[in-house]
């Protein structure tokens, strides 16, 4: 809730700055560890932009795949079970390079 | 008309949580976001630390539920300055409400501020409150997948406490499952297992804390 609430004020302020009355879409990309449930979180964002410019507007979820890349040998690869160990080298320092966000991309407005 | 926005939803929190985090610095407080299921023993932890603790680092804790005061009366039971927050509906802490709350403590006499979460493996991840670390409860009661159910939690914590080890043989719990499971999300994850019945632990937990605000505050 406190999720959708973020998103609405966000969209709410960039349409804000170009002077737009209304908002009719929201692209949030939301990366997959962060384990958001698209009907959840489209049913909460209805609910907090009630009564705001955003109301009505349609929430578009972008699934951002969980991407490592491994420190020692540099291999990217998909995440799968959650495993953050290179398949390549084995290699346990892994960095998460896409997979770990939740943003707002862009809005449409007129 | 299309806007780019590139804005991360969570950004209005984690400007508080730097604010809150500054004071913190400024008071000398080494803070810990504590985590996990309800019921797993976060509380009983705490008491079980604060005699530990005893003449080396002075504990407060701000503690999140969504109704009662219970368990600050508990933790001032024992002599620990303890600041309630009921969150009504709210399943989490977030930055604003830590910031709330630190006007409510002492914190120029307090060295390891504790912030007990609302008991919940999905949410407290997700909101930084201007922590230095975050720390997770698991009891063994609760299953030894529970790491790979809940991976962010486990991804963000830097030290995992396996608590209520004294009960291991009443349940099918496998300390070697739950530790590959947790390494397989997060390979340099610390884990200390421990029992605030026994005791078992407990020491551990106190040195790491010790090592931890050396480390940061010389």
């Amino acid at each position: 809730m406190a999720i959708a609430r973020s998103i609405v004020d966000i969209a709410v302020a960039a349409a804000s700055r170009e002077n737009a009355s209304r908002v009719v879409r929201v692209n949030v990309l939301a990366g997959e560890l962060r384990a958001i449930i698209p009907a959840q979180l489209i049913l909460y964002f209805g609910l907090m932009s009630q009564d705001t410019i955003a109301e009505g507007a349609h929430l578009g979820l972008e699934n951002v795949a969980l991407v490592g890349r491994c420190g020692r040998c540099g291999k990217e690869f998909d995440v799968k079970d959650d495993s953050l160990v290179c398949p390549e080298c084995h290699g346990q320092d892994v960095q998460m390079i896409s997979g770990t966000e939740l943003r707002v991309k862009d809005i449409e407005v007129e | 008309m299309k806007i780019n926005v590139m804005t991360d939803v969570l950004e209005a929190n984690d400007r508080i949580a730097d604010a809150n985090r500054q004071v913190f610095d400024t008071n000398k407080n080494m803070v810990l976001n504590l985590m996990s299921s309800p019921g797993s023993g976060k509380t009983a932890l705490l008491e079980r630390t604060a005699g530990a603790l005893q003449g080396r680092l002075r504990l407060g804790v701000i503690v999140g539920d969504i109704e009662t005061t219970r368990d600050a009366d508990r933790l001032e039971k024992h002599g620990i300055p303890a600041v309630q927050l009921t969150t009504g509906t709210a399943c989490h802490l977030d930055a604003n409400m830590i910031a709330s709350a630190l006007s409510r403590m002492d914190l120029a006499s307090i060295d390891v501020v504790v912030v007990e979460n609302v008991g919940n493996l999905v949410c407290p991840a997700e909101f930084r409150l201007g922590e230095d670390f975050k720390v997770m409860v698991l009891s063994v009661t609760e299953g030894d997948e529970k790491p790979l159910k809940y991976p962010m939690m486990f991804r963000e914590s830097s030290l995992l406490l396996i608590n209520k080890i004294d009960l291991l043989s009443y349940t099918d719990f496998s300390m070697d499952a739950a530790k590959a499971n947790a390494r397989k999300i997060h390979p340099d994850l610390e884990i200390i297992d421990t029992s605030c019945v026994t005791g078992e632990g407990v020491s551990e937990w106190v040195e790491w804390l010790c090592r931890r605000y050396r480390e940061k505050f010389g």
